[in-house]
This record gives C-alpha cells, sequence and structure tokens, in this order.
C-alpha cells in the first residue's frame, strides 16, 4: 500500500492544500480511505491526523469502511423524492436483506447509498449502480434491475465510435444528445446501437454527439437532419428502434440488409408508470409537438446553440462566434468591460444576485500582487442541474467568461470548483482546457496578448455548504468547509488571503454573449431590477421537465403549463419548490408571479440557483418541509448553534407532526425557532434554512393544522396512513406476489385484503395493482 | 483608526479590531464561550450577537471587525432573547449534569459527591467541613435521616445507592471523637441580638448559621432540656441521646446561649423579646402543640403563615422554620428550612431586603441508559453496598467507609462553578427542556488520559480544543468529526486520547468553555 500511496503523494504534492486531491486519489483506488493510507499520508506530508481525519469525515464522498462490489446510489434529491426515492431505497434495502445500520450485503457485492442529487431529476426516480444510471425506478423493481445491473454487459457505454464525420457522399446528419441525463436514460446504448446499425446498413451519415438538449423529459433523443428535408425528432427512443428509424429514413446501400433489417425491425411497445412508452416522431416544422412548445418561450443565451453544438470541438465554438468576445475584451480597458456588464444588469446566478459588474470592479480595484478568479460549479441543491449542463454541454463558453473576468480584474490564476458527482462535466471541462491549452486561449500571452492566464479544476468532495463562497474558499484551501464571516468579502480577501472572484457556473457563461451582443441586448430582455435569461431545471410533477432558459419575469404558471405541459396523469397543479433547500414553496394560486429576484424574495421563496420541482396534489407539504431540513441539518457545517442545532430541532418538531405526534404549540415553538435560526445563523445556509418551513406555513398552515388532527391529507406521511383494496379488485393476485412483507393474502380471482399490523407502506401493491384496487386511507 | 459607537458611546480602535475587543475597550462585557485571544475564532457558540443598528442585522461580534461609521448596541430585548435560545439550543444537545442527582434531592442541598471524594481518599475532616457547609447537625442526621439523596443516587442503576447517610454520620462522628471539634470561622461580629423560640432540629439549626453569620444567639424552649422532638419524640433506639447532646454542645461552644424552661406567652413574647432582641425566628415545633396561635399572627390549615421564600412572618424582623409552618416528618427539612431562616436573618440584619438564596441553574438529563452504565462504572469501584448488621445505630470502620464512599460514580460535573454555559445559562435564565424534542444523545466518558477526562456529550463544539492542540503542535490531537448536527470532537480513527494528546492536554482542559474536557 505504501508504494501506491507515495506515488500519490510524488503527484499531488505534501502541502495542506493537496489533502483533499490526495484522499480523492486513495479513494480512488481503494474504493475507501483505509486507516494506514491516512496514518502514511500524514506521515509523509505537512498534514496532520487531524486534519485528514477532519477532513475525510467532513466530506460526505469518502468512505471509510471497505465497500461492497457495487456501489448503488439512491438519488434522494428533491424530484427523486416526490416521485418516491425512499421507497425506492427500502426495496434495495430490503431485496439486499441488509439490517437498519447496515450498508453493504453478506456477500460484499453491493454497498447502498444516498445521495443528495445526481442532478437527473427529470428521469426521477433515478439510482446510480456504479456508472451505470436507472431512471425511473420502482420499488417493485429493484429485483429486476440488481439483475440486469449484473447480467448486462458494462462495457457498452464505452464503445468507440468507428464512424467518421467527413465520409464522402453523406446522406444526413443524426444528433445525439450526450449529458449526464441522456446516458441514464439510455442514451449510450442508443448511440452504440445507431453505430452498429448505421454500420450494418452502410449507411452514410454524420452521427454528432452533442451536449444536453434540454429536452430531458423526451430522451433518449434523435434528430435526423437530411439533407434538404427539415428535421425530424425521434423521442424517448429505445435502442432496438434504433434499426427501424435509419431504416426509414435512409435507404440501405446494401440490398440485402435492407431485407433482413425490414424482418428484424420490430418495435417493441413497453409498459413503462403504466404509459405506453415507444417512440414518437416529431417534425420540427410542426408547431404543437411536445418539443415545439418545449422550445416556445425559452431564450437561448447561456445555452446558446442548444442541442446542435458539439461540446469538445474547439473549431465548431469558434465558427459559431466563440472566442470573439474574449478577442475584443483583450484589446479593451478593463473599465469599458465593467461598464458593459454593470449596464447589462447582470446579477450573481447563484443564488445572492448581487450585480456582478459591481463585484467585478471591487476586486479590480483592490490593489494586490496576486488575484484569483473562480468558477463556482459546487452546485449542490437537490433538484438543480443547470451548471452540470452547462460544463458538459458548453465548456468553452463557461471558460470564455471566465477569462474574460480575469482579464477583467487583472487575475492570473483560475479555478474551476465542480462537485465531484459531476464526472462527466469535470471530464468535459479537462479536455476543453487542454484544447484552449493548444490553441493559446489559455497560458502565457493568450491570444498574442499581454495576458497570461492559467486554469485549473478543483473536484469538490461532496458539501453543500461548499457552494457558499467562503466555505468553498476553505476547502481548496485544504480545511473543512467553514464558512467565514463576511466581511471581509472573498473580492477583498478571498482565495489565500488575495482578491478573489466567485461567480457561479451561468454568470461566466453568459458573458460571451453579453459582450458579443452587447449590454442593451441582455438588458431588454428580463424586468426592471432582474435583467436577462435565468436557466432552470425543470423537475417533479411535470410533464416536459427539462433544462429550461427563460427570460426573467416570466410567470411560473407560463412555466408549467406552457414550456412544462403541465401536471400529468390529470393531477391538480399544487405548488412550486424553487431554490431548494434556501428557497421555499409558492402555491399554484400564485402562479402569476413573475420570476425575478424581488417578487420571489417577496412570496418567500427565493431564485436560488434555479431547481424549479413542480408539485401536484399528491405532495404533503410539510412532508417536503421535512425533507428539505433533513438535508440542511446534514449539510450544516455544524459550527454555529442556530444552524446545527437549530436545523435539528427543526427537523425533529417537523418529523413529530408527521408522524401524527404533533401539537399545537408544536407549530409555535416551529414559527419562532424558524425566525431565530434565520436570524442567529453564521452564514447564508443557516439563514435560509427555515425557508421551506417559513413558506409552507405560510401557505400550507392548514396541512400542518390536519397532520395535527392525525390525518395526512395527501396520504403521503406513512405513520398516518393505511392501505385497504377495494371492490374493484379482480384477484389477479399481483399486490400479493410483491408484497414484501406477506401483509396481502395470495387468493387468486378473490378481493384481497391488506392486513395493516404487517403492512410496511412500501407502497408496491398499489403501484402494481393493474385496476387501481388499492387505495390509501 | 476606526472610529465607531457601541450602546451609544464613541469608541476609537485600530483597524481589524473585532466589535467584541471595541466594546471591551469601553468595559461593555460581551457573553462567550467560544472566543479565546490567539485563535481564529471562527464564530460558533453565538452569544455574542451583537445588533448593527442601521439594517437590525444580529452579528457575532467576536468575529464583526470594527468599520468606520458603525453603531453596535450590545443587549436590548431582541440580543437577550438570541442569546437566550442559542443557550437553550446548545443545552438541548447538552448531555451532563451540573449537580449529581443526589445533591438537589437532599433538602439541605449537600454537597454529596464532594463528601463521597474526600472521605473516599480519606480526608475525614474536610469532608465533614463539606457537610457542615449545609448541614448543621449531621451526626443526629444521621441516625434519622430518611435520605431521599439515596434515592436519587445512580448507583442504584448499578446496585445499590451508595450509603450517604451514614457516610456523614461518620465524618460526624469522628469529628466528635477529635479532641477539639470543628467550628467554623465566624464572619465578624454584627453586635446583633437574635432570639430563636424552640430548640429542635429547625431552632438548633438555624442558631448555627446565625452563629457563623456573626450574630448573637439566644435559644429559648420550655422543656429543660434542648432538642426539641428529637428529644422528646424519637426513642432512644433510634437516636441515642448522647448523640443529640454531644451536637447540642457543639453548638453551645461554638457561642450559643440556651434559656430553658422558660415558655414565652404572648406576654413575655411582646413585652420582653421583641424588646430585648434585634430579630426573632419561631421554631417551637408543631403549631398546633404550641401556643402561637394566641399570638395574633396568621395561620393557614397547616401551620404558621409566612413568606415562602423568606421565611418572614411579617417585616418586622420575626421569622418562622420548622413544623410551625407546616408539619413535617423529616428533621432534614427542619434543618434546611432552618439554614434557610438564618440567612433571611442575616438580610435583614444587614438591612437587606431578605431573599431566598438562589440555586444555580442545574442541567440535568434523568436515568442512564442501560449501555451507559458501563461509562459511569468505569469511574467507581465495583464493591458492593457494605451493610452493616444492626443499619444506622452502625458505623463503618474508617476502611469501609473509603470503600462505600469510592462506590460514588462522580455523576457531578467537575466543573460547576467555571463552566461558561452554566454561568450563562444561568445568568439568563434559559430553560433546558425548550428544545428537547428528540432522543438525547448516549454519554461516554474518556477515562484513559492520566490528567484529564473528556466527556464529549457535553461539548458545545467550539472547536477551541481542535485549534489549540493543533497550533502548539500536539503529537495529533483533537479532530473536529463529522458535519452537520451530528459533528462530534474526539481522537481521529477512534484513537486513544492517552495516545494522541500530550502536551496541550492542561490547556485544552483551562480553555474548554464546558464540563467536556476537565482535569482529573
Amino acid at each position: 500500500m505504501n508504494e501506491v500511496i507515495d506515488k500519490i503523494i510524488s503527484e499531488k504534492g505534501t502541502a495542506v492544500e493537496a489533502v483533499i486531491p490526495i484522499l480523492q486519489a486513495i479513494q480512488m483506488e481503494y474504493n475507501y480511505l483505509p486507516a494506514d493510507a491516512m496514518q502514511r499520508v500524514c506521515e509523509l506530508t505537512d498534514i496532520s491526523l487531524a486534519r485528514i481525519y477532519g477532513i475525510s469525515t467532513f466530506y460526505s464522498q469518502f468512505r471509510h469502511q471497505p465497500v461492497g462490489k457495487h456501489i448503488i446510489k439512491v438519488c434522494v434529491g428533491t424530484a427523486c423524492h416526490v416521485k418516491g426515492a425512499m421507497r425506492v431505497y427500502d426495496a434495495f434495502k430490503r431485496e439486499l436483506k441488509l439490517d437498519e445500520n447496515d450498508d453493504t450485503d453478506k456477500d460484499g457485492l453491493f454497498t447502498i447509498d444516498k445521495v443528495a442529487c445526481l442532478g437527473c431529476c427529470t428521469i426521477a426516480p433515478v439510482v446510480q449502480i456504479d456508472n451505470t444510471t436507472f431512471g425511473h425506478v420502482e420499488p417493485s423493481k429493484v429485483s429486476e434491475i440488481l439483475y440486469e445491473f449484473l447480467n448486462s454487459d458494462k462495457d457498452s457505454s464505452s464503445t468507440s465510435s468507428g464512424l467518421t464525420s467527413n465520409i464522402k457522399g453523406i446522406d444526413g446528419e443524426i444528433r445525439i444528445g450526450l449529458g449526464s441525463c441522456c446516458i441514464a436514460s439510455g442514451s449510450s446504448d442508443v448511440k452504440a446501437e445507431l453505430e452498429k446499425s448505421l454500420k450494418a446498413n452502410n449507411t452514410k451519415v454524420d452521427v454528432k454527439q452533442v451536449g444536453c438538449v434540454g429536452i430531458c423529459n423526451q430522451v433518449p433523443l434523435l434528430e435526423i437532419h437530411k439533407n434538404g428535408e427539415s428535421p425530424y425528432y425521434y423521442t424517448k427512443i429505445k435502442s432496438t428502434e434504433v434499426n427501424e428509424i435509419i431504416r426509414k429514413h435512409f435507404r440501405s446501400r446494401n440490398p440485402f440488409t435492407r431485407l433482413r433489417t425490414d424482418i428484424s425491425g420490430i418495435i417493441d411497445n413497453y409498459i413503462i408508470n403504466g404509459i405506453p412508452k415507444s417512440v414518437k416522431k416529431y417534425s420540427s416544422e410542426s408547431v404543437d409537438t411536445p418539443v415545439a412548445e418545449f422550445l416556445k418561450g425559452q431564450i437561448n443565451i447561456a445555452t446558446e446553440h442548444r442541442g446542435a453544438i458539439k461540446p469538445d470541438d474547439l473549431d465548431e465554438y469558434k465558427k459559431l462566434g466563440g472566442f470573439e468576445a474574449l478577442q475584443n475584451c483583450l484589446n479593451s480597458n478593463p473599465n469599458e468591460i465593467i461598464n458593459t456588464i454593470k449596464q447589462s444588469g447582470l446579477r450573481g446566478r447563484g443564488g445572492g444576485g448581487f450585480p456582478s459588474g459591481q463585484k467585478w470592479e471591487l476586486v479590480k480595484n483592490t490593489n494586490s500582487d496576486q488575484k484569483y478568479v473562480i468558477c463556482n460549479g459546487d452546485e449542490g441543491d437537490p433538484g438543480a442541474f443547470m451548471d452540470r449542463m452547462l460544463l458538459e454541454s458548453y465548456p468553452f463558453r463557461v471558460i470564455e467568461g471566465l477569462i474574460i473576468a480575469a482579464y477583467t480584474v487583472g487575475a492570473n490564476t483560475g479555478l474551476f470548483y465542480i462537485r465531484a458527482e459531476y464526472p462527466l462535466a469535470v471530464k468535459r471541462i479537462k479536455e476543453a482546457l487542454y484544447y484552449c491549452e493548444k490553441a493559446n486561449i489559455l497560458g502565457d500571452n493568450i491570444m498574442n496578448s499581454d495576458f497570461s492566464f492559467s486554469l485549473n479544476i478543483f473536484e469538490g468532495a461532496g458539501a453543500f455548504i461548499c457552494g457558499e463562497e467562503t466555505a468553498l474558499i476553505a476547502s481548496v484551501e485544504g480545511n473543512r468547509g467553514l464558512p467565514k464571516m463576511r466581511p471581509p468579502y472573498p473580492a477583498v480577501s478571498g482565495l489565500w488571503g488575495k482578491p478573489t472572484l466567485i461567480n457561479n457556473t451561468e454568470t461566466f457563461s453568459l458573458v460571451p454573449w453579453i459582450i458579443r451582443k452587447g449590454a442593451n441586448a441582455f438588458a431588454d430582455i428580463g424586468t426592471k431590477n432582474s435583467k436577462g435569461t435565468k436557466v432552470f431545471a425543470l423537475a417533479g410533477k411535470i410533464n416536459r421537465g427539462g433544462l429550461i432558459e427563460v427570460p426573467i419575469g416570466i410567470t411560473i404558471r407560463k412555466i408549467v403549463e406552457e414550456i412544462g405541459g403541465g401536471i400529468p396523469n390529470g393531477k391538480a397543479f399544487k405548488a412550486v419548490q424553487i431554490g431548494g433547500p434556501s428557497g421555499g414553496c409558492i402555491p399554484a394560486t400564485m402562479s402569476e408571479t413573475p420570476i425575478d429576484f424581488e417578487s420571489l424574495s417577496e412570496v418567500g421563496a427565493m431564485m436560488g440557483s434555479g431547481g424549479l420541482v413542480v408539485l401536484d396534489e399528491d405532495d404533503c407539504m410539510v412532508d417536503i418541509a421535512r425533507y428539505f431540513l433533513e438535508f440542511t441539518q446534514d449539510q450544516s457545517c455544524g459550527k454555529c448553534t442556530f444552524c446545527r442545532i437549530g436545523t435539528r430541532r427543526m427537523l425533529e418538531i417537523l418529523e413529530k407532526i408527521c408522524r401524527g405526534d404533533g401539537k399545537l404549540e408544536d407549530i409555535e415553538t416551529l414559527e419562532k425557532l424558524a425566525a431565530s435560526t434565520k436570524k442567529g445563523s453564521l452564514c447564508g445556509l443557516g439563514k435560509t434554512a427555515p425557508n421551506p418551513v417559513i413558506s409552507t406555513l405560510k401557505y400550507f398552515r392548514h396541512e400542518y393544522l390536519e397532520h395535527i388532527n392525525g390525518k395526512c391529507p395527501t396520504g403521503k406521511c406513512k405513520e398516518l396512513i393505511e392501505y385497504f383494496i377495494v371492490d374493484e379488485c379482480i384477484g389477479c393476485t399481483k399486490c400479493a406476489q410483491d408484497c414484501p412483507t406477506d401483509a396481502i393474502e395470495f387468493k387468486p380471482y378473490e378481493i384481497h385484503i391488506v392486513n395493516n399490523d404487517l403492512c410496511i407502506k412500501c407502497d408496491i401493491c398499489r403501484q402494481v395493482c393493474p385496476v387501481n384496487a388499492v387505495i390509501i386511507k | 483608526m476606526i472610529n465607531l459607537t457601541i450602546n451609544n458611546t464613541k469608541v476609537s480602535v485600530t483597524e481589524g479590531t473585532s466589535v467584541l475587543k471595541a466594546a471591551e475597550k469601553l468595559g461593555i462585557e460581551i457573553p462567550t464561550m467560544c472566543f479565546l485571544e490567539g485563535l481564529t475564532n471562527h464564530p460558533s457558540c453565538m452569544l455574542c450577537l451583537v445588533k448593527d443598528k442601521k439594517n437590525g442585522n444580529l452579528q457575532p461580534s467576536c468575529a464583526l471587525p470594527a468599520s468606520e461609521g458603525m453603531e453596535i448596541i450590545t443587549d436590548d430585548n431582541e440580543i437577550h432573547h438570541a442569546r437566550k435560545e442559542a443557550l437553550e439550543l446548545l443545552l438541548s444537545d447538552h448531555v451532563g449534569d451540573c449537580e449529581a442527582p443526589c445533591r438537589p434531592s437532599c433538602p439541605a442541598n449537600m454537597n454529596i459527591p464532594l463528601m463521597n471524594r474526600l472521605i473516599a481518599e480519606g480526608r475525614f475532616h474536610e469532608a465533614l467541613k463539606v457537610v457542615k457547609e449545609e448541614i448543621a447537625l449531621p451526626l443526629i442526621l444521621g441516625y434519622i435521616c430518611p435520605a431521599p439523596c439515596e434515592k436519587a443516587c445512580r448507583r442504584t442503576q448499578v446496585d445499590e445507592a451508595v450509603s450517604i447517610c451514614s457516610l456523614k454520620k461518620n465524618v460526624a462522628i469522628d469529628d466528635i471523637e477529635n479532641e477539639i471539634q470543628y467550628l467554623p470561622e465566624k464572619e465578624p461580629a454584627s453586635g446583633k441580638n437574635v432570639a430563636i423560640i424552640g430548640t429542635g432540629p429547625a431552632g438548633l439549626s438555624c442558631a448555627y448559621y446565625l452563629l457563623l453569620h456573626g450574630h448573637n444567639c439566644v435559644l429559648f424552649d420550655k422543656n429543660n432540656e434542648a432538642g426539641g422532638t428529637l428529644r422528646y419524640d424519637i426513642p432512644d433506639d433510634k437516636l441515642p441521646k448522647s448523640a443529640l447532646d454531644a451536637e447540642i454542645e457543639i453548638i453551645k461552644k461554638y457561642g450559643a446561649e440556651f434559656k430553658l424552661n422558660t415558655d414565652i406567652t404572648k406576654e413575655k413574647f411582646n413585652s420582653e423579646i421583641l424588646l430585648d432582641f434585634d430579630a426573632v425566628v419561631l421554631a417551637m415545633g408543631n403549631f398546633d402543640d404550641s401556643n402561637l396561635s394566641s399570638f395574633g399572627f396568621e395561620s393557614t390549615d397547616h401551620g404558621l403563615q409566612i413568606n415562602r421564600n423568606t421565611f418572614e412572618v411579617n417585616d418586622t424582623g420575626i421569622f418562622a422554620c420548622g413544623n410551625i409552618i407546616r408539619s413535617r416528618r423529616m428533621a432534614v427539612t427542619s434543618v434546611a428550612q432552618g439554614k434557610a431562616a438564618a440567612y433571611s436573618v442575616h438580610q435583614y440584619l444587614n438591612g437587606i431586603a431578605p431573599e431566598r438564596k438562589k440555586r444555580m441553574f442545574n442541567s440535568k438529563f434523568g436515568k442512564l441508559f442501560e449501555e451507559e452504565i458501563p461509562e459511569y462504572k468505569k469511574e467507581t469501584i465495583p464493591d458492593a453496598r457494605i451493610n452493616l448488621p444492626v443499619g444506622k445505630l452502625d458505623n463503618f470502620s474508617k476502611e469501609q467507609a473509603i470503600t462505600e464512599a469510592s462506590r460514588c460514580m462522580h455523576c457531578d460535573c467537575r466543573k460547576p462553578t467555571t463552566c461558561k454555559l452554566r454561568i450563562f445559562a444561568d445568568e439568563y435564565e434559559a430553560d433546558r427542556k425548550k428544545f428537547l424534542f428528540g432522543e438525547r444523545k448516549k454519554i461516554k466518558k474518556y477515562f484513559q488520559h492520566d490528567i484529564i477526562v473528556y466527556e464529549p456529550e457535553k461539548c458545545i463544539r467550539c472547536n477551541m480544543c481542535v485549534e489549540i492542540t493543533a497550533k502548539e503542535k500536539d503529537t495529533v490531537g483533537f479532530s473536529s468529526i463529522g458535519r452537520g448536527f451530528i459533528v462530534e470532537i474526539n481522537m481521529p480513527l477512534n484513537r486513544s486520547i492517552k495516545e494522541l494528546l500530550n502536551a496541550t492536554a492542561i490547556k485544552c482542559a483551562e480553555e474548554c468553555p464546558t464540563g467536556a474536557i476537565s482535569l482529573k
């Protein structure tokens, strides 16, 4: 082991700030952090054991126990939560026969873990086993999933393309999105099948791998661009359907294969979630298709050229105007750039909404021999995946924005802080940095100017609090991510005590457009005090979820009804949760509220970084508040009293209410504690953590009162509900077969009965019942 | 220089000074638990919250840099409330007792664990001094006290209670067997005279503490011997007369004057007692048996009506204690009341409106969980209770007393008077139960170290020890482990404190704001 550790240290260095990268490398090697390895690190470096252990236990990425061969990560992000993630988690635990405190099965094959958010909110609930992601997971399907995982060919995702894009006589172009969501939905398999199919049919088509298409609700999605024809979209396709599609659009050049594919090209209709799911084909010219509706009303600035641009193609980015803005800036005075940013009205997209121009100016005007620029890509909100999409799909755009900022404030060193849960984003940025360095866009005298700039990546290790800028800096410096008191602001004293500009990923990605198109073009979009567009991750109980970029000031109703296509299954729209754990729930009755910084604050929510989870009539608002407090009390850095203990006590009160043990005075205590936690906490996390409680109490107080009276009106809170089977039961025995606790007796052709003493409320019976005969009371 | 105002007073400080320090310059004290000069002072306890008058925000003054034109308020209702709530949150996560359960259950509030420890060390005389701080008649009570303390003793969860009552008697006997008995040094003589009517447990106790406070005492009794119920109601086979005589003798030696065979009639009371004495304490036993009903004082169903807090019958210097105010079976209660009445009389004689001696804030968590019993056994001996053949009439040998006292589990905190959490909880009248919602954490005690004891559930996560050990480059030192609510301070990798904490052990114990890290 010592040799391995020694090698890691020789690569990462012995300084205190190397601690996180060293631990990450060790974990990469062993899948956990062996005690001896940590001991070795402290022998060879300047890092004390107390620090190593303090850090390894602070960041949730690190494990201290050996793990099973495969790791099952059950996403418990907001979108997954409202779609029953905990039931999925419980189902895996049952399937693997794990006791309450175990996380690894007896055979050491699987280790199960909850993760805050995998950022695949549109295909919730999501489970990741090693590198394979499963979407729309149901508790009754977990054994199938494990079986499928163990018996699948795990290398399929890495098959490389045998096609080149410059074959003569190309018939057209097929675009396929390969963002994390798309891959999770099976895009890699589709791509592999596509390549196989094209080869077999001897079809000469250019396959273009593009970034996130944004239409996450319809993925895997193929766009077929044929010479002289308007493009066609194929949504929600399966790898088995690819051959059929190819055959329809492109005639095989080989008559024999044409014949063979005719026979084998049968499209299967699968039933998933009770909704028949098969290939849907839309022409781009039709206006009322889901795809067109989804795209209508959006403005692409951060997501410019969405679905058309290849993430890792520098030439293409340049061809489409990329790095023109940077070129422009390198020839101008930094003060002019600041003026442009100021005039554009750009405000930070990380949540706070601080005017960006003012921040840049502050850093620029602080005298120092060294300054830093950091891109904050530590997107930790459960239910948000904007930064991930931008980093994965538009790495060059973010880089360009960052270099412009660095030039403006006079920084020669920059950093991407990207959370560890986003491996694809890290990979794409790494590649992009490499291409930029080769093209003299990064490094010394970039683009033949006097300006030199180097840019590196720091991988976060799993801590929501590190999205807070002072905690982020602490983490880069090799510390536990504890936020500091501001002032001093990082703009004055940041990384290593030097002036540091920290902007959110989205903020940087808007900069090149503003420079290219001018401040006014940006300022023309939006409202009086909130300019431009905002990217949102639209998820939850919505027909068309995905990544959207909309003009600020758009109403909630427009997003939910027009872009999102309303609520599925004919359910009633209840509320939207905006801003994640720092935000609040806005009821459907207030859906005319325009989305801008001020309006959202007024109604008790906040822009946050842009998670937008739609809730329907089945969602319990007390449970939502409880869910967020569970998150924050775990993610609190644990330093200041109000945040560390206050959030926990709020959670305990909420749990009590959800159990049906709540009393009227508990609501009052909760309200008061929420107010003092808001007032007394040190940093933004604690100050905003009570928001989900405050907003639900404000708009859905009656639901709290009903719980106090022993009733969960939506049937979500386990302790307050019972399952019943009504007369519609056809005696198919499905529920009895799937019930994990034998609470339903097997009685063919008779009406089944749930024994509520044995029932664990896993909801499987209700999900498998073909005639909706299982009800909750 | 930076100019700001704190509580509307101007002050100038150098740049980089914290508001806490700026306030200190003005002599304004801001409470804080996690601040220590020389450390980074990353705010944690939030007790030092102050208000920025311009925006109304509350901010921790220890980390808030003073800035030009700042207007700070260091105490108003909102701030007071926020600090109190911070304390209440900390207390909800603080599993530990300030006082061992036995002590508050003793009507006289005797410092039982301290007595036990001194006996265990063979320091009987010092143990007696501790006893006598609260109990004037330990020998007598050693025979007849029903010992509510032993019912509260935590050792009952292991086997049987420590024989507190008998141990107390043992140190009293030890004292009486000495040539010279212990008489605490009196406060300067006040020249005031106090009449105590009745020489039962209340009257005797009252006399003892009045003498201690420097006042003269004359005790009246209608009988020809002193002792009241102790002599006339309790049979000799429960309380030997020799024991009673011995302790009365001590009180005489201490300076009390006894006037026996003196029945205090209404006339005598008005014409002599009220004129000759600066204060009077009525302690003549059962109200119905006394002739007090004719004195014209107000009474209740139980007895003479008094101010329950101060034992005043009225505000003209007449006090009452013992069975006269309510018939009780426990002599220890009378002894406790005699002491409390003496304190009120003392205040009255000094021209101060009497007030009850306030007991300090007490954090307590109740019964041990099964898995905590081994933790508490770490600091005691496994021996079973020594039961004497004739019960309370018998005495322990010195060796037996040492063994029996060693059975005490040291439930009380090692920093009862220096713990900042207790001091501020007391000052802000914090309600320790306000946020007790979840299941309490389980107690662990770390004893391996030679110098210190670590009790993590008393920790408030200020991280000062982590910084001290890191800054002074101790072997390894404390580490802050985990995050969120479950963050805890301990040794990395479950290694032993003995192994990893060396040079800074004493400093950690001294600077720890609570009893989490304390000297052995």
